[in-house]
């Protein structure tokens, strides 16, 4: 069955009336044969056949109006090709020209942000281009916006790095570029010590030592150079919490001074730290860095060493613990201790031999 | 009150302009006995007479410069163009003489003309009964571009027109002649000129279109309120000078905009609302404007002719498309 359905009559009529039909059901046609008659809003038209064929049905009859899409009329199934309604044959047409994709007109470009979700964070103060897009192709949308506001808004105003704390950050950072730090810890036995002694003039003259004993510990060591400074001189630094962050004033020729010499300026530097009236001259030059961290609490720690220095010594808290003492357990009071050195320049060894040193002489009586 | 189709609405609006104004007149080529290639002036020339619903040769030039005289010596032609296509011959009339009466007399002399003419695609005519090519008229200054979407507004729209003092392109669908029908209410009042009509109010994205185009973008807002998308349809209806502050306002609202004609995509009017918000409404959109419309190329022969125009489907993807920006 081949169906042929209410022609468009055009000019955008939607129905039409049948006013007469030209053929019967059963009739042979052919190809253009007047079909129907049909009355639209501007004139009385004939349908004629698209095919040839034999009439099997005729839908509507005279009066009924008929939707132009709506079956007209059905052929009986037949052998033979359907001409459609061209009479004659029609030259086919040339092949197109290929052209460009018309649907790429239809897909706009890419874009990382709207100009609305820009507006918005920069309402909001927020750096669009430390985000990471959820919207199409990853362009930001505005819940990325608002979640990373929020983000800030829960952090709280930050503030800017000023003064030590800004050094600190740029000091440390290139310390952690440059030095490749390896270390060793042991705890000295300080059990025998006699009264008054001095835990920090104790250090620094323990350092002192063992730089002697191991002198490739206090160095400058100028990387960009490949030069190498041993130094007889010990100048250690020490490292001073303060409310405004880390400083680091200079303890200058520590193995020619005696106890009390050390421990006048000790006490000179550490209120010159907290007054901050530390000259910038004697925050420079340090060969080696002792780090009491101890006094605040902890055994160990992982230290960083500035450069050009090549090493940094760190004291833990001093308290009672049990040990093997002359074959027995037994608490003593021991001071844990850390050397951290660059495996640049200085070997696995002679940091070790500077820890024995270091801890040989703390463990003197006096 | 009555149901009628749009092009009734025509006839009626046309009917009422001549019964309240004297000086209005109906010209064309077989609107008078015959009463119009697609039946809008049927009746007229019966019921006003020969003098003022008057039958031209076929020269559509003549038709548009007879508008002018008369319109300059103090009466209100309406003339018909048979199809988009036969416009072409008006041109000259329209753009050297209606558009600028005005400014040439310094104001003594205006050219109360409109002119009529179906306009689209979709009717299965030949290419050139089928165009769109308002962005042509849009272009010229001095000239309004108005085009109806349905049978109230073509009613009341056609009314303002023709009493518009300046030249008025009135171009109707033909596509939805017969296609709606509607109650319209014959009481002589006109519609505003320069005035977009929100069909459908939406807070997702903005839907704009004119014209025929406006079935079926209806028809997607629809599609679109099944995805939870609320789309808001805008009918521009005058599109030159076209209700800018209406159209942004819109697309503040939403950040997303879809422009749908039926006309050939390059120097559409699409591209004067897409500059438009680009230059004024720029900071509230969320995605690239995207524009649906015919392709660049003739309008193909009626087998293709669907293909050739915007589809609700193609409407509705490319809002799809501009909701996935958040």
């Amino acid at each position: 069955m081949n169906k042929f359905l209410m022609p468009d009559l055009g000019e955008g009529l939607e129905e039409a009336e049948i006013v007469a039909w030209h053929v019967n059901v059963g009739d042979h046609i052919v190809a253009d044969q007047p079909l129907v008659s049909v009355e639209t809003d501007k004139a009385v038209v004939e349908v004629p056949s698209p095919r040839s064929g034999r009439i099997a049905r005729l839908n509507g009859a005279k009066g009924d109006m008929v939707k132009v899409g709506a079956p007209l009329v059905e052929f009986a199934t037949e052998e033979g090709e359907d001409t459609g309604t061209v009479v004659g044959t029609l030259a086919r047409p040339e092949e197109g020209r290929k052209s460009r994709s018309l649907a790429a007109h239809e897909h706009p470009a890419e874009m990382r942000a709207s100009p609305a979700v820009r507006t918005l964070a920069k309402k909001l103060n927020v750096d669009i281009d430390l985000l990471t897009g959820t919207g199409p192709n990853g362009s930001l949308t505005r819940a990325d916006v608002e979640r990373a506001a929020r983000g800030l808004a829960n952090l709280g105003a930050g503030e800017p790095l000023r003064g030590m704390r800004r050094s600190m950050a740029q000091r440390m950072a290139q310390a952690h570029r440059e030095v490749v730090p390896a270390g060793v810890v042991d705890e000295a036995d300080i059990g025998d010590w006699g009264p008054e002694q001095d835990i920090s003039v104790r250090l620094i003259r323990a350092i002192s030592r063992a730089c002697k004993a191991e002198p490739s510990l206090n160095a400058h060591y100028l990387a960009e150079r490949g030069v190498r400074h041993v130094i007889e001189r010990i100048d250690v630094a020490i490292a001073v919490d303060t409310e405004d962050g880390l400083i680091v004033p200079v303890l200058r020729n520590v193995g020619e001074r005696d106890a009390p010499d050390l421990r006048a300026g000790l006490d000179r530097l550490r209120i010159d730290a907290a007054n901050r009236i530390v000259p910038p001259e004697e925050l420079k030059g340090a060969t080696i860095t002792l780090s009491n961290f101890g006094m605040f609490g902890g055994r160990f720690a992982h230290l960083v060493i500035v450069p050009p220095q090549v090493s940094i010594v760190g004291a833990g808290r001093a308290a009672g613990r049990v040990v093997a003492h002359r074959g027995s357990p037994a608490v003593r009071r021991t001071l844990p201790l850390t050397v951290i050195f660059d495996h640049r320049v200085v070997t696995g060894g002679e940091g070790a031999r500077f820890l024995a040193a270091l801890k040989a002489d703390l463990e003197r009586p006096t | 009150m009555a149901e009628i189709s749009l092009v009734e609405a025509v006839n009626l609006a046309l009917a009422r302009a001549m019964t309240d104004d004297a000086s209005v007149v109906v010209l064309g080529e077989d609107v008078g006995v015959n009463g119009g290639v697609f039946r809008a002036t049927v009746g007229l020339q019966k019921r006003f007479g020969p003098d003022r619903v008057i039958d031209t040769p076929l020269a559509e030039t003549l038709i548009s410069g007879l508008c002018v005289g008369m319109a300059a010596q103090g009466l209100r032609p309406v003339c018909e163009i048979q199809f988009m296509g036969f416009v072409y011959p008006c041109i000259d009339q329209l753009v050297n003489h209606a558009s600028r009466l005005r400014t040439r007399t310094r104001g003594r002399l205006t050219c109360p003309m409109v002119l009529r003419s179906p306009m689209g695609a979709g009717i299965h005519a030949p290419e050139h009964h089928s165009e769109s090519t308002e962005a042509m008229l849009a272009h010229i200054p001095g000239l309004r571009v108005v085009v109806p979407s349905s049978p109230a507004r073509a009613y009341g729209l056609l009314l303002a027109a023709i009493r518009d003092p300046d030249p008025v392109v009135f171009l109707e669908p033909t596509r939805l002649y017969r296609a709606i029908k509607e109650d319209v209410i014959d009481d002589g009042e006109a519609l505003a000129l320069d005035t977009a009509f929100t069909l459908r109010d939406g807070t997702d994205v903005t839907l704009v279109s004119w014209g025929a185009m406006i079935r079926e973008t209806l028809v997607a807002a629809e599609r679109l309120s099944e995805n939870n998308i609320s789309a808001e349809v805008i009918d521009l209806a005058t599109l030159k000078p076209y209700d800018e502050e209406t159209l942004l306002a819109s697309v503040a609202k939403t950040g997303r905009l879809v422009v749908i004609h039926e006309a050939a995509r390059t120097g559409g009017f699409g591209a004067e609302i897409a500059a438009s918000v680009a230059e004024r409404g720029l900071m509230s959109l969320l995605a690239p404007v995207e524009r649906v419309t015919g392709f660049d190329t003739v309008l193909p022969l009626p087998q293709l002719e669907l293909a050739y125009m915007p589809s609700v489907e193609r409407i509705t993807k490319a809002a799809l498309r501009a909701c996935a920006y958040t």
